[in-house]
């Protein structure tokens, strides 16, 4: 567990010391969110039903948020990391070696809450209004063709963004919210599970 | 499972073999035997298998057949054990860029359980033995090479393992800075570590090491302290120049050397076959001296451990040029 902190409080100095690697992070979901208010709200205007009163911004400020979230760059670091060799004295370390992937994952986690709370707030300054206290992923399912409603209904990115759409626009909905709370679970648990077996079974 | 205890060799190592995917037979069946206290050298070119060797010891890279121990512990068996006492400091430096020295230092203490005040303490000591204590507190990234090595080395000492890994610790560096870590690594094991150390440099194997194998093409060559292998190889050459001076009388008073072996005139030389050529000049000095007999010039040759090489693979290690069979 010391091992996993001390990994963790080296990964977070790393992201604070190279904000070059954070910046583009930031900029994708600023730039939706600008392109949206500036232009998409205009065709959605707040009386649209599926935005529930609120300006589009409101509805695709999830989307921004999952940008911001998914581009976590703790697998690259940690390639950068194997290519320098620092990964090498790492491994010859006594230590658990899955303690490499959740320090990096810890630093993930202090970089996604930085970098949303900033895109909330900029969100806030447009002009979106929580219900809560917090969707397909530009539009609802329903106003999707078939093909890309089942393509939607497949991607379970889309229920994470219905959940927090959820929060958004319409306050506590416990239904969409555990689904969106379920799929984060389970990929998460999913994804760091075969990282942490590749590590280690990891040698060259 | 035994028990490893101090008494142990740092390494021993049995018919050790690695095979790449490819079918590259990077190191074949090596059997080695590093002592305690030992400073013991890995000498071979380029692509002999040292890193492939060393890798294997440090548990990194699993053998492909054979077994091997650091400090009794079996490294397939057991490698949380065997990583907790041993350093290792890799041929490709593994260093931070964007932390300090002294934060890199820190963390390497962490990892090995050494922590809160006692880690910044042995953070500063390990600083001060490499002489980093100005630049500790800059990012890594602006360290020279030198600084590198010297950080890399220290970081691989934080819980003072009892078998130190070293792969070509002085590779790229400058004559001075190489001294700098021949001074450390003797300092380290006057402390009671064990060295195992990969080299290409002949002069680094002969001055450093107490013992050394020759590694080339997977096997290991020779083995023997550089004092047996040069002394396998024939006898050190004092040649004396006469300039003039009279090839008998010269003979005559010189006489019978301790150790020497034969004595062939060349054109204005002597050419004195001993066995310790310092050692003899001292005396053939004396007595031509005692003579007054004046001569031109005294010069010891000894064999080297590129002749010593040589004579193992065929090839000389340092140099290009090539040799005749
Ligand atoms: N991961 C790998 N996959 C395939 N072949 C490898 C790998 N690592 C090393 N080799 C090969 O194994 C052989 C021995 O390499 P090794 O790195 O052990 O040599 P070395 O003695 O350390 O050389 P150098 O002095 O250049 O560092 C080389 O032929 C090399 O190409
Ligand atoms: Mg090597």
């Amino acid at each position: 567990m010391t091992e996993v902190l001390l990994l963790g409080r080296r990964a977070v100095r790393e992201v604070i010391r190279l904000p070059e690697a954070t910046i583009p992070t930031l900029f994708i979901p600023l730039f939706f969110l600008a392109v949206n208010i500036g232009q998409v709200s205009k065709t959605f205007p707040s009386t649209t039903p599926f935005l529930h009163g609120q300006g589009y911004v409101g509805f695709q400020l999830p989307v921004s948020l999952m940008f911001a979230v998914c581009t976590a760059t703790s697998g690259l670091a940690l390639v950068t990391e194997i290519d320098l060799g620092y990964f090498d004295k790492l491994l010859v370390a006594p230590i658990r070696r899955s303690s490499i992937i959740f320090g990096r994952l810890a630093a993930d986690l202090v970089r996604g809450i930085g970098v949303s709370t900033l895109v909330l707030l900029v969100a806030l300054a447009f002009g979106a209004t929580m219900r809560s206290g917090v969707t397909p992923n530009f539009v609802p399912f329903d106003r999707l063709s078939p093909v890309m409603e089942a393509l939607a209904r497949a991607n379970p990115v889309s229920y994470v963004i219905e959940g927090l759409r959820s929060l958004v626009l319409q306050g506590w909905v416990p239904g969409k919210l555990a689904i969106c709370v379920a799929v984060i679970v389970a990929t998460g648990l999913g994804l760091t599970w075969l990282s942490v077996r590749a590590i280690e079974r990891y040698d060259r | 499972m035994s028990i490893a205890t101090a008494d142990d060799p740092a390494v021993e190592a049995r018919g050790l073999r690695r095979t790449f995917k490819g079918g590259v037979e990077a190191v074949r069946d090596i059997d080695l035997r590093v002592e305690r206290g030992e400073i013991f050298g890995f000498l071979g070119p380029n692509g002999a298998g040292k890193s492939t060797t060393v890798r294997m010891l440090c548990t990194l890279l699993p053998p492909t057949a054979g077994s091997a121990k650091v400090a009794g512990v079996d490294v397939v068996a057991d490698p949380a054990e065997a990583r907790r006492r041993i350093g290792v400091a890799l041929q490709e430096i593994g260093l931070d860029p964007v932390q300090t020295g002294r934060e890199l230092l820190e963390l390497q203490c962490g990892l090995y359980g050494i922590q809160g005040s006692a880690a910044r303490a042995r953070a500063q000591e390990l600083l001060e033995l490499v002489g980093l204590t100005e630049a500790a507190d800059r990012r890594t990234k602006t360290y020279s090479g030198g600084m590198k090595r010297r950080l890399d080395l220290a970081s691989a000492l934080v819980h003072s393992p009892e078998v130190l890994f070293l792969d070509e610790p002085t590779t790229g560096l400058d004559p001075a800075s190489r001294l700098t870590i021949w001074d450390e690594v003797r300092r380290i094991n006057a402390g009671g570590t064990s060295v195992m150390l990969t080299t290409q440099y002949l002069e680094e194997a002969d001055q450093l090491c107490d013992r050394l194998a020759i590694i080339d093409a997977g096997r290991i060559v020779v083995e023997g302290t550089p004092g047996r292998l040069k002394a396998q190889m024939g006898h050190d050459v004092v040649s004396v120049a006469l300039n003039g001076a009279d090839v008998e009388s010269t003979k005559a008073a010189i006489g019978e050397l301790p150790g020497l072996e034969r004595v062939v005139v060349e054109s204005e030389a002597l050419a004195l076959y001993v066995e310790d050529g310092p050692a003899s000049i001292a005396e053939i000095v004396r007595r031509l001296d005692r003579q007054r007999i004046r001569v031109g010039g005294i010069a010891v040759a000894r064999p080297s451990l590129d002749d010593v090489f040589l004579r193992s693979t065929g090839r000389r290690l340092e140099g290009d040029e090539e040799v005749a069979a």
